[in-house]
């Protein structure tokens, strides 16, 4: 589905960060080596108001709130399964491909809306670059 | 993506606030209509001239004790209703969507638009400060205070029903006055949920009233002595005939504003990809219901291919516009505000094809989003062939309709936009610093966007108007908005 309005991005983005954060979570009750990912849910959390804020602060009626994106929102659709025969580095593995696809949307939506948006994509930027420490974190273990 | 929910459940009756007490009225009720269902959504009475004199005589008896109210705490008021505005945001921006029509997005940007004004208000300690010269001849002192006046009125429009009051009634209430608020009819419940909230942050009875109504509550402000002045927001016609000449007759203060027929210039260096958006959100934001809204668009290219690679880029993305209940959130373009309205617009849609235009997008048969009768809607309509002179450039058709000019040069654009009767917002698109600072220069507008489609000035900035567009000398919002409710008080003092 085509993401256009900021209001349907803005609750996209909160899911992704409400979906991957469950998922941390199943991952450090599951696995003793992903106990440290827990507190990535918390962070979720605090980017989701993040962005709410940044939304609800910048958003007006002379800036392009119904035109400024164009995403395909099946291009950031999150593989948050964790069965139980998945082992650890599976699992790994699924985490760091749902950082890196979250990483794209930040990306891609901010770049799409830099000249328009005014505080919503560097907002998206700075969550961007937070999340690619997650990845290196995720990366070195 | 998600539907959102509809905060207004059943058909409640919307009521007066007078005196910090919750009135029905005595008068006729009509129904408040959502656009995209076409269903009733709540009851509006027209209030009577009775009602609109007993919110008078409230405000009036409860100016003395408020205007003796510091300033600084009377901003204490403002920061509760702000912090509640805040806390009820989404309600709020919801119940805009519901009733008049348009997007979420826009609804919160109209939200988000309000309450800057109420922050702005909230500094009035400093912004009311007067002015003072040490021995203006020796020992002889002269200072400037800022007072109230009394009792002030604001008529608001339909098309911003939350927005457009508060740029007028946080001033003055700030700067010590009382206010009576009269939202359009159609669109009441955004302003009786900024009431709710004035009645929570504890602001004494009758300082802050809202009276619901039509021409008998409008000629009642207009006509009672104890009124000192009017705001309005509206059409030209009702600014000119009505609201300035009678404002003058009965001796009232007043800032009118009316309509606009804006021109968006586009020159061949613009950033395409970027201006195309800015001209959707112009053109065809609110359903092209406000007064800032292009309605021209002009395309500086003589012969070259510029204008024809720019129309159809422009026609294509206008064509996916999706139509339809500004509370789905993937929603780009709602109804207008009634049948009415839209009959309008149609109308002027035959004016332009029997002037000569042509439409390169007919927007007269939209596909709508979800089952919804299209009573209200119509598409993203753009006109060609047009010219100076042509009823659909030159008047305000307030819908989501471009007539598209093209002109050989900037000098030619720049007549195009100040040739037209009304002039709010006129903006330019282009990556020329020398042709924008021209434009800004020489073109007769209020307000002027440089590669901005919507010059919609901030809180604390005034909201400008030139020519057909304005009548009055102060604009409503911020500094200008202090002066408009306080008089100049200058005292000389000589102590023998």
């Amino acid at each position: 589905m085509k993401l256009c309005t900021t209001s349907e991005t803005i609750s996209f983005a909160k899911e992704l960060e409400e979906q991957s954060g469950k998922f941390y979570l199943k991952m450090a009750q599951r696995f003793e080596q992903a106990r440290d990912l827990e507190p990535f849910q918390e962070e979720n959390r605090k980017y989701s108001i993040q962005i709410q804020r940044a939304y609800q602060s910048v958003i007006t009626d002379a800036i392009e709130g119904c035109f400024a994106f164009a995403l395909e929102s099946e291009d950031y659709l999150l593989d948050t399964e964790l069965p139980e025969e998945l082992g650890f580095s599976a699992a790994l593995k699924k985490a760091i491909a749902m950082e890196e696809k979250i990483t794209a949307f930040y990306n891609t939506a901010a770049d799409q809306s830099m000249s328009l948006m005014a505080d919503i994509p560097r907002n998206f930027k700075i969550i961007s670059r937070k999340r690619q420490k997650r990845l290196d974190q995720l990366k070195e273990k | 993506m998600a539907i959102l929910d509809e905060p207004i459940k059943g058909t409640p009756v919307v009521k007066n606030y007078i005196d910090g007490e919750w009135v029905e009225s005595k008068g006729e009720m009509i129904d408040v209509v959502n656009p995209v269902t076409c269903k009733p959504i709540a009851k509006v009475a027209i209030s009577t001239r009775e009602e609109i004199d007993a919110a008078v005589e409230a405000a009036k008896n409860a100016y003395p004790d408020w205007r003796r109210t510091p300033a600084v705490t009377r901003a204490r008021y403002l920061i509760r209703l702000l912090q509640l505005l805040e806390d009820n945001f989404e309600k709020i921006s919801r119940i805009q969507t519901q009733e008049h029509g348009k997007t979420i997005d826009e609804s919160r940007g109209e939200t988000r638009r309000g309450i800057e004004n109420v922050e702005v208000a909230c500094g009035i300690p400093s912004l009311m400060m007067g002015e003072s010269s040490e021995d203006i001849a020796s020992g002889i002192d002269e200072y400037l205070i800022r007072v109230p006046l009394g009792v002030f009125g604001v008529i608001g429009p339909y098309n911003f029903p939350f927005m457009i009051p508060l740029w007028s009634a946080p001033y003055a209430v700030a700067t010590g006055n009382t206010v009576i608020v009269k939202p359009s009819s159609e669109v009441p419940n955004s302003q009786n949920a900024i009431a709710e909230l004035v009645e929570e942050a504890g602001f004494p009875p009758g300082v802050w009233n809202v009276v619901h109504g039509g021409r008998t509550v409008v000629n009642g402000m207009l006509e009672h002595p104890d009124i000192e002045g009017i705001t309005f927001v509206g059409s030209t016609p009702t600014m000119k005939d009505v609201i300035y000449p009678r404002c003058g007759a009965t001796g009232k203060r007043v800032i009118a504003q009316g309509g606009a027929v804006n021109v968006i210039v586009v020159m061949p260096d613009c950033n395409v990809e970027a201006t195309i958006p800015g001209l959707m959100t112009s053109f065809f934001g609110n359903a092209g219901q406000r007064c800032l809204a292009g309605q021209t668009l002009a395309i500086v290219d003589d012969k070259g291919d510029f204008y024809e690679s720019f129309v159809e880029k422009t026609a294509a993305f206008a064509k996916r516009i999706i139509i339809g209940n500004g509370l789905d959130e993937s929603v780009q373009m709602g109804p207008l505000r009634d049948p009415q309205k839209k009959e309008r617009v149609n109308d002027y849609i035959e004016i332009g094809l029997k002037e000569g235009a042509t439409l390169r997008l007919d927007g007269r048969k939209p596909t709508i989003k979800g089952d919804f009768p299209d009573t209200c809607f119509l598409g993203p309509t753009i006109f060609e062939n047009c010219a100076a002179g042509m009823r659909i450039v030159d008047e305000e058709i307030f819908g989501p309709t471009m007539s598209v000019v093209r002109v050989k040069d900037l000098d030619e654009a720049i007549r195009l936009c100040n040739d037209v009767p009304l002039h709010n917002g006129h903006a330019i698109f282009t990556s020329n610093g020398k042709w924008a600072r021209k434009f800004q220069y020489e073109v007769i507008s209020g307000n002027v966007g440089i590669n901005i489609g919507i010059v919609a000035p901030m809180a604390f900035f005034p909201f400008s108007g030139m020519k057909g567009s304005f009548m009055g000398t102060l604009h409503t919002q911020g500094k200008e908005a202090v002066r408009f409710f306080t008089e100049s008080k200058v005292c000389i003092h000589r102590w023998l």
